[in-house]
């Protein structure tokens, strides 16, 4: 009797095979290659609880231990620095990875009914991967992880109501303490695992039964791919592939790439009675709202500036979990070339951001404090001349029509780069030029491809 | 027969009592657990706090010195006149922990680049208030005492 004939007569195996037999993906037009970075993720995922197993056998979290410990498993333990050093560039491979398949479903629509909560938990797995990252980052108990954490908490103190007690329960106490290092890692090693399996099965299996998307407009495929084994094992050949990359970051650059925000070098031991050094940045996916703390004066429209910079960051968040509600045209399977480049100016938005707060082109690389006004000059030179490639390449290959929200936000790096005005007067500026063009374009029919 | 009759009514009665019962179930599981989350708050010094001799010494050779008082972490710190001043640390930004800049005789948070004069004052960039002031003293005998500014006043 074969050892599945036996599972099967007591479990009913065969109708979940069948189901997978049957299982396809649908080959068309469009590349086929956006429906991999979803697995990819998952991949390096996997990694994270392989390796994150592995360092729990040596980390020991507490005052004189943290620090101490990952000390002694990166030097003296054999392979101990490959175990931490996957760990972490698996980590940000992972964020790489999520963000690169969020983006792609969302150019290609992928949200619209009826698969709005595969969006919406994809979402959260988007927020549950920046927890990961941002309670992981702690757990050496170094210079760098101690403030970090302490701007990174200090946030929440904005949420009306209830921010000083979600400051206090977040940290353990006033201020970041071992408290609070107890607190994360209890996060990063029970909470945030179990809930990402929950969420992780759900979105699976939401897939599962919807299978996966097509473009907006394309005709259903009489064909597909097989899911067993054509498709799986071109998913197996990117998972190799990843973890060849994986192999070779992690060995030839075992303590991150040395761009502030990519490295884990232990460096100094936390010292909560230190001041902060000079040049102290987040993890890069977090630089964007660092900068855009920096941005913000102190006060802005009757609340602080913190407060402000943080309800921006919350509303665009907002509208990007809402976006199947929000696309209207896009659940009635129709082209919504707007929506596509709001999402396309979202990632100018970030990109420029994100290099302003490397502080590029600021002539302070070793000691001072980079020039603002050189380094805004600059990094609007390469924001603007990126976004310049990526329209042509959207106009031309794509046949996009419709750059309202692109050219507003190149307005908006322009004006302040450029022309020298502030982040903020540039970005009212530029919202009022949008306002009329969107109302302009939404009311014509779109012409375009998504 | 009237107990078919009043069947319905009897049955959302019920209802409403098992949503009750269920609210207070939820409410006997979540209060405690809120209440555990939330730290038991650190006992503040009553009056001013002394010195150590280490503090003073590291204060004598570097000028500034970051010290705790009870949940705060306070600033000490020598301006150019040679007067001893204290400022609360805790960057009012984002909470990062400012630090003494005697060259440029200004108070410096690296984070996110806010400084402040040396009454704590915002000088330029985001911090959206200013540093709470303490009362430094220095006794006869060379030892230094600080307290908030209130309780000297």
């Amino acid at each position: 009797m074969s050892a599945f004939g036996w599972l099967d007569r007591r479990y009913g195996l065969s109708p979940l095979v069948e189901f997978m037999r049957h299982k396809e993906v649908p080959v068309g037009k469009h590349s086929l290659f956006w429906y991999y970075l979803g697995g990819t993720t998952l991949f390096f995922f996997g990694v994270q609880v392989a390796t994150g197993a592995l360092l729990l056998l040596y980390y020991q979290a507490g005052e004189q231990t943290s620090y101490e410990s990952i000390r002694y498993l990166t030097t003296k333990v054999p392979f101990g620095w490959l175990v931490r050093s996957m760990h972490c560039w698996s980590a940000h491979l992972m964020i790489v990875s999520l963000i690169l398949h969020m983006f792609s479903t969302a150019m290609l629509k992928a949200y619209r009914p009826p698969r709005e909560l595969t969006w919406v938990t994809g979402f959260v797995l988007l927020t549950l991967a920046l927890g990961f990252g941002f309670s992981g980052y702690l757990l050496p108990w170094n210079e760098l992880a101690f403030f970090a954490t302490a701007v990174g908490t200090d946030s929440v103190k904005a949420v009306p109501g209830i921010g000083d007690w979600l400051l206090q329960v977040l940290r353990g106490g006033p201020d970041v303490s071992i408290n609070t290092l107890h607190r994360f890692f209890g996060l990063h090693v029970v909470v945030l695992p179990l809930l990402t399996v929950g969420v992780v099965g759900a979105h699976l299996l939401m897939i599962q039964r919807q299978g996966m998307a097509l473009p907006v407009g394309a005709e259903q495929p009489r064909r597909g791919m097989r899911f067993f084994p054509d498709f799986f094992l071109r998913d197996v050949l990117l998972w190799l592939l990843c973890l060849i990359l994986l192999a070779i970051l992690a060995v030839f650059l075992p303590y991150g790439p040395g761009v502030p925000g990519v490295e884990w070098e232990l460096g100094k031991k936390a010292n909560p009675l230190a001041p902060a050094y000079p040049g102290i940045k987040p993890e890069w996916y977090f630089l964007w709202v660092y900068q855009l703390l920096k941005e913000f004066p102190p006060h802005f429209l009757g609340m602080e500036g913190p407060q402000a910079a943080l309800l921006l960051v919350t509303v665009l968040l907002g509208c990007w979990a809402a976006l199947p509600w929000i696309d209207r045209r896009a659940q009635r399977d129709q082209p919504s070339p707007l929506i596509s480049d709001a999402g396309a100016a979202a990632a100018v938005f970030l990109a420029f951001l994100t290099l302003k707060a490397w502080d590029i082109g600021g002539g302070a690389a070793h000691g001072g404090q980079p020039d603002p006004n050189l380094v805004a000059r600059a990094c609007s030179f390469w924001t603007l001349g990126l976004t310049a490639l990526a329209t042509a390449v959207r106009a031309l290959r794509f046949g996009h029509r419709h750059f309202a929200f692109t050219a507003a936000t190149a307005l908006q790096i322009a004006l302040h780069g450029l022309a020298g005005l502030s982040y903020l007067a540039a970005g009212g500026i530029a919202l009022l030029a949008l306002l009329p063009a969107v109302a302009l374009q939404s009311r014509a029919r779109p012409e375009a491809k998504p | 027969m009237p107990e078919i009759a009043e069947g319905k009514p009897r049955r959302s009665f019920l209802d409403l009592l098992l949503g009750f019962g269920a609210l207070g179930f939820l409410a006997s599981v979540i209060y405690p657990v809120l209440r555990y989350l939330k730290p038991l708050s650190a006992a503040a010094p009553g009056g001013p706090m002394k010195l150590t001799q280490e503090e003073l010494a590291r204060l004598a050779r570097e000028h500034s010195l970051i010290m705790r008082f009870g949940s705060h972490r306070v600033i000490v710190f020598e301006d150019p006149q040679q007067r001893l001043r204290a400022l609360d640390a805790r960057c009012t930004h984002e909470g990062c922990t400012v630090q003494y800049v005697p060259g440029e005789t200004v108070i410096w948070c690296a984070c996110h680049n806010g400084r402040f004069d040396l009454d704590g004052r915002v000088l330029a960039g985001p911090p959206p208030r200013p540093l709470a002031r303490f009362a430094v003293a220095r006794e006869t005998d060379g030892a230094v005492t600080i307290a908030p500014e209130k309780a000297e006043s």
